[in-house]
């Protein structure tokens, strides 16, 4: 699963606390307990009865903004580590596997030496691609894999296959899942809620005894997330590109997924080494929210979270802050998708005074009573469906986004003047003052509507914390409902400059969808030209075909400039699917 | 508030850890003791009311945040689309809402309501269609009169009606662009056939084609009493709500005649490997499977039970646990058997996977429901996949959203209220063998349809380690692109 990195305005008030009715404009907070164990692990607790099941979750402060050069990759492929068990769970006998994964370190090493001589070949030019291919493999690294898979092998024998899984489905969990994000890694599950013990008990376990089996192999998952996510999508690995462009000196551009030339060389001493500082209680958040008693919780959470012993050393800072951008950065790709422009901003981090007037800007854009639609939609007809506006903040950074699709007909330079000027109004006029009520009415619905999902609840508790403050949730719509339209103009002025847009234009790949003879006519030219190949494509009989092209012809005298490459091109492929029909009909004979 | 408790709290506390903390931790999860728990099917009769029209409403009330949601559901969806029309149903689903009502042009009313803060939204589906609102409980009178409008009088003004239209041309312009819409519309294809309701999509001559009458007949002749289920939730008095809705939904005209019944498929699948070339991945997409059952089929919960062993529980199931935890072949490993009420659904096992494995992960999978076949599941299999069906099945309850709309859904579809009362005994009686000759009997793997989308050429290869190649799993047959305006096959 992959979190979307947006921003989420949190809730307001819990009526049920209120004892009556609640008034909307009410500000009322969610019932929050937090306590703090000695080994600094935190735990925020909102008790709901009205079913009887439990969302539990607990959230790592790591993501991929605190990986080094050449480990990228690492904080997600621990997403995917931390569900292969423990000491006790996910194998018959312990001892004699890490006696296996003992050996098998040591043949990684040798691999690693092997690796490095052939990066060192690559370099020179004598291997194409990937040293990870199978074609490019040297025959020292082909022994070294095949002892390898051997003692693979070995192991597989000893461990009991997703255990950690069986475990809670057998016990009526559901929504055993992780995220990662640039920020942080998310394990949460549901639980019912007579069996909350169980949660402490496997949650504890696999921080306490976790066991990295199948480390290797599991990279291969980790691959094919990449080439399902990333690399067969039409856009994602353009949309990558971006990022890495859009990002400078924040070690927020490589991909939370890693660079696959990293992903396949981490190693279990990086493995062990990154778990020690990241994954120790003083690093961690824990929450639940559901149908259980507080203080049996807190008492739960003493005996099982409490066992585990403070990190040696703290989690090490952020340090690098995001460089000045000086100078627009533009990419223009070609790619399988509907023509686009998106522009975007560096803006403020999560926990930054301006995010609230940024989220308020950013509803202003947005939706069919939104400036976007209204201008690029309804009033220019330059752009199809809902242009958007995003504003995603995280830890260190943020950017504001606009974006639009192209209509038949607009070209590129226009949507994205017309999106600017949408940009420019909220820098030179305020906004009126309805049109500021109306987001403020919305945000404060919207805010009641996020608490009505105890599992959503949670994952706001937990990522609020991670990027801020799980107080958030109770302070930020006091926020919203302060924005001034000044604050709008000083912010849209502030960080929407000229110098720092980021500019994506996506293209239509020519011939992708057809071939490029299609692909070089006029719009009007192609529709036509496309319905009328389709028809020949159907004809069988060489007769009918012969007399279109006879009225194609005529027509193709009269017809106005604009349709002349495309009714040569139809009566072209005529003649061509005439001669393959001939050809079929010869063969018969 | 670092702390906000009581000191009786707090002394209570005290003594709960203490003897928390003299309790041993077990050394394994198996010897935990839990309370017990008992969930009861919420009583449908109680929740079901009619209006004087007849109307039935299921309505549960949830007053702990100030929000009411009133969703009038109805009969009739995309099987009705007469030829030369298709995108009718969807272009109304999505016209209704932003084509204005009553007096209030399209750009009013969405002013109107964003103000309100309220949430409107209509959809016409396969079989069914909607209409929803959800407001604040205090905005509720100024949001109905808004939503009654759009039940009785919808504009579907011209602009708007256009736009609509471009979107959805829009849309199908990306048909081809993701491997897994060619994959998803070529399987609908196999299954179902060229002829059937299903397949019949849009294409830019019917989209062209449709108006905005045909979308305003469409709502007039489903919105209609007799033809409609009504449920509310959240937070309302009852019986103002039920008045308010007397008051409005129970004054729609009456239906003239019943729907017809939506038709059933009569293609019969033929068994074989097909595959669509698509040059720029470095993935295949594959789906197996065949046609399935209806709800109520007498070997739906042995069928349930066994889909979930083979390839539905997550990492639990079979086919996870082979052709990704031990093979590390693909990201994602699923099969899916659905029992939809309407008509027969399919089973479906899907995966992806780098080219050159995906006649060897398809090796793996055809060895997985031979298995399902030949031999009853394990006992923890058996267990494990049983305990979840049941201990999940209240979450299925739990919101008033949730109850109401599943009941709701239940009296529109024909779907007697007793499956749920049912459900979980039916699953716990489903016994090791049943699974096997369940599985047996209606999976067997000559009748089975391979789809493979991908860059074929490649696929084909294989890989040099292993054997397998897609050719060992029935007869190749091409499938051509079609162009995505037309659905015409593209020649290649």
């Amino acid at each position: 699963m992959s979190l979307r990195r947006h921003r989420v305005i949190a809730g307001l008030a819990m009526a049920a606390l209120l004892g009556a009715l609640p008034v909307a404009a009410q500000e009322a907070k969610v019932p929050v307990q937090e306590f703090i164990l000695d080994n600094g692990m935190k735990l925020v607790m909102v008790e709901r009865h009205e079913s009887p099941t439990v969302s539990a979750g607990w959230v790592t402060h790591v993501g991929s903004v605190n990986e080094e050069a050449g480990a990228t990759g690492i904080a997600h492929l621990f997403e995917h580590m931390i569900f292969k068990g423990s000491r006790t769970i996910g194998t018959s006998d312990y001892a004699k596997e890490s006696e296996i994964m003992a050996r098998l370190d040591a043949i990684r090493l040798e691999m690693e030496a092997e690796y490095e001589v052939m990066r060192e070949m690559k370099r020179r030019g004598e291997i194409a691609g990937s040293i990870y291919l199978i074609e490019n493999q040297t025959p020292r690294l082909a022994e070294l894999r095949a002892r390898m898979k051997a003692l693979e092998e070995e192991q597989k024998q000893l461990i009991v296959k997703d255990e950690f899984d069986q475990i809670y489905t057998e016990a009526g969990a559901s929504g055993l899942n992780a995220g990662t994000s640039n920020d942080f890694t998310v394990y949460f599950i549901t639980v019912p809620a007579n069996k909350l013990e169980l949660w402490f008990w496997m949650e504890s376990e696999r921080l306490l005894n976790a066991v990295f089996r199948e480390f290797y192999s599991e990279r291969d998952v980790v691959r094919e997330e990449r080439r399902m996510r990333v690399e067969s999508d039409p856009t994602a690995k353009f949309d990558e590109q971006f990022d890495f462009m859009f990002w400078g000196s924040l070690p927020y551009h490589h991909p939370v997924v890693g660079w696959p030339s990293d992903v396949e060389s981490i190693t279990l001493a990086q493995a062990r080494s990154f778990f020690a500082t990241y994954y120790a209680p003083n690093n961690i958040t824990a929450a639940l929210v559901g149908d259980f008693d507080t203080e049996q919780a807190l008492a739960l959470a003493k005996k099982y979270f409490g066992r585990i012993p403070r990190g040696a050393v703290p989690p090490p800072p952020v340090v690098t802050e995001e460089i000045e951008q000086l100078a627009e950065r533009r990419m223009a790709a070609e790619a399988e998708t509907n023509p686009s422009v998106q522009v975007r901003w560096h803006a403020v981090p999560f926990a930054h005074k301006d995010a609230a007037a940024l989220d308020v800007l950013d509803s202003i854009l947005n939706g069919r009573t939104g400036r976007l639609y209204k201008s690029l939609v309804e009033e220019k007809q330059l752009a199809t469906g809902e242009p958007s506006s995003s504003f995603s903040a995280m830890k260190y950074g943020g950017y504001l986004e606009v974006g639009a699709e192209l209509a038949e007909g607009a070209d590129h330079r226009q949507v994205e003047e017309a999106l600017l000027a949408e940009i420019e109004r909220l820098q030179k006029e305020p906004v009126g003052e309805r049109e500021l009520q109306k987001v403020k009415n919305q945000s404060l619905a919207d805010s009641y509507r996020r608490l009505q999902s105890n599992f959503f609840l949670l994952l706001q508790l937990m990522l609020y914390d991670v990027w801020d403050d799980w107080r958030y949730l109770n302070d930020s719509p006091a926020r919203i409902q302060a924005v001034t339209p000044e604050d709008l103009q000083r912010v849209a002025t502030t960080y929407l400059t000229p110098t720092g847009r980021n500019v994506l234009w996506y293209s239509r790949k020519a011939g992708t969808d057809e071939d490029p003879e299609l692909g070089a006519l006029s719009a009007q030219g192609k529709a036509m030209a496309k319905q009328a190949l389709a028809q020949i494509n159907q004809l069988s009989d060489p007769a009918e075909l012969e007399q279109g092209i006879a009225q194609l012809q005529a027509m193709a005298g009269q017809a106005p400039p604009e349709y002349k490459p495309a009714i040569e091109l139809v009566i072209k492929r005529a003649n061509e699917r005439l001669a393959e029909l001939q050809a079929a009909a010869g063969k018969e004979q | 508030m670092r702390r906000a408790m009581t000191p009786t709290a707090f002394v209570l506390l005290v003594a709960v850890a203490a003897l928390a903390a003299a309790a041993e931790i077990p050394d394994r999860p198996e010897k935990l003791v839990y309370p017990d728990l008992s969930f009861e099917v919420p009583d449908a009769a109680a929740l079901r009311f009619e209006l004087a029209d007849g109307t039935p409403v299921y309505a549960m009330r949830d007053s702990q945040f100030p929000l009411v949601t009133i969703t009038v559901s109805f009969r009739g969806g995309r099987y009705l689309e007469p030829a030369g029309r298709e995108g009718l149903a969807a272009i109304t689903g999505d016209a209704w809402r932003s084509g204005g009502a009553g007096e209030r042009s399209a750009q009013q009313l969405d002013e109107e309501l964003d103000f309100l803060a309220a949430n409107l939204s209509t959809s016409i589906g396969e079989v069914t269609g909607s209409a929803s609102l959800n407001v604040l409980s205090k905005d509720l009178e100024a949001a109905m009169a808004i939503f009654m409008d759009l039940l009785t009088a919808p504009r579907f003004q011209q602009d708007r009606f256009d736009k609509t239209k471009d979107n959805m041309l829009q849309a199908m312009r990306q048909r081809n662009d993701d491997a897994e819409d060619i994959e998803d519309r070529e399987w609908q294809r196999l299954i179902y056939g060229d002829g059937y309701w299903m397949n019949r999509l849009a294409t830019q001559a019917s989209v062209d084609a449709i108006t905005a009458s045909d979308s305003k007949a469409f709502v007039a002749s489903l919105v209609r009493s007799g033809n409609l289920v009504v449920s509310v939730a959240g937070d309302f008095d009852p019986a103002a709500m039920k008045a308010l809705l007397d008051r409005t939904i129970g004054t729609l005209p009456r239906i003239e005649a019943q729907l017809p019944p939506v038709p059933q498929p009569e293609h019969r699948p033929a068994a074989g490997v097909y595959v669509v070339d698509k040059k720029d991945v470095n993935q295949g997409r594959v789906s197996i499977g065949r046609l399935g059952f209806r709800e109520g089929d007498p070997q739906e919960f042995p069928l349930r039970v066994g889909a979930d062993i083979l390839g539905g529980g997550g990492f639990t199931a079979r086919m996870m646990k082979r052709i990704r935890s031990d093979e590390g072949l693909t990201y994602g490993a699923y099969a899916n058997l659905d029992f939809p009420v309407s008509m027969p659904g399919t089973f479906r096992a899907t995966f992806q996977s780098k080219s050159s494995t995906c006649a060897y992960a398809t090796e793996i999978f055809f060895g997985l429901l031979g298995d399902m076949r030949a031999a009853p599941p394990t006992d923890e299999e058996l267990r494990t996949s049983k305990a979840s069906f049941i201990e999940t099945f209240p979450r299925r309850f739990a919101s008033a959203g949730q109850v109401a709309g599943l009941y709701a859904s239940d009296e529109l579809l024909g779907r007697d209220h007793g499956y749920w009362t049912a459900y979980r005994d039916r699953i716990a009686a489903v016994s090791d063998e049943q699974v096997r000759d369940a599985m047996a009997a209606a999976l067997d793997p000559s009748t089975m349809i391979v789809l493979v989308v991908g860059n074929i050429e490649e696929i084909l290869q294989g890989h040099p380690e292993h054997a397998a190649r897609l050719g060992d799993f029935g007869e190749i047959t091409r499938l051509p692109l079609r162009d995505p305006m037309t659905l015409e096959p593209i020649a290649q």
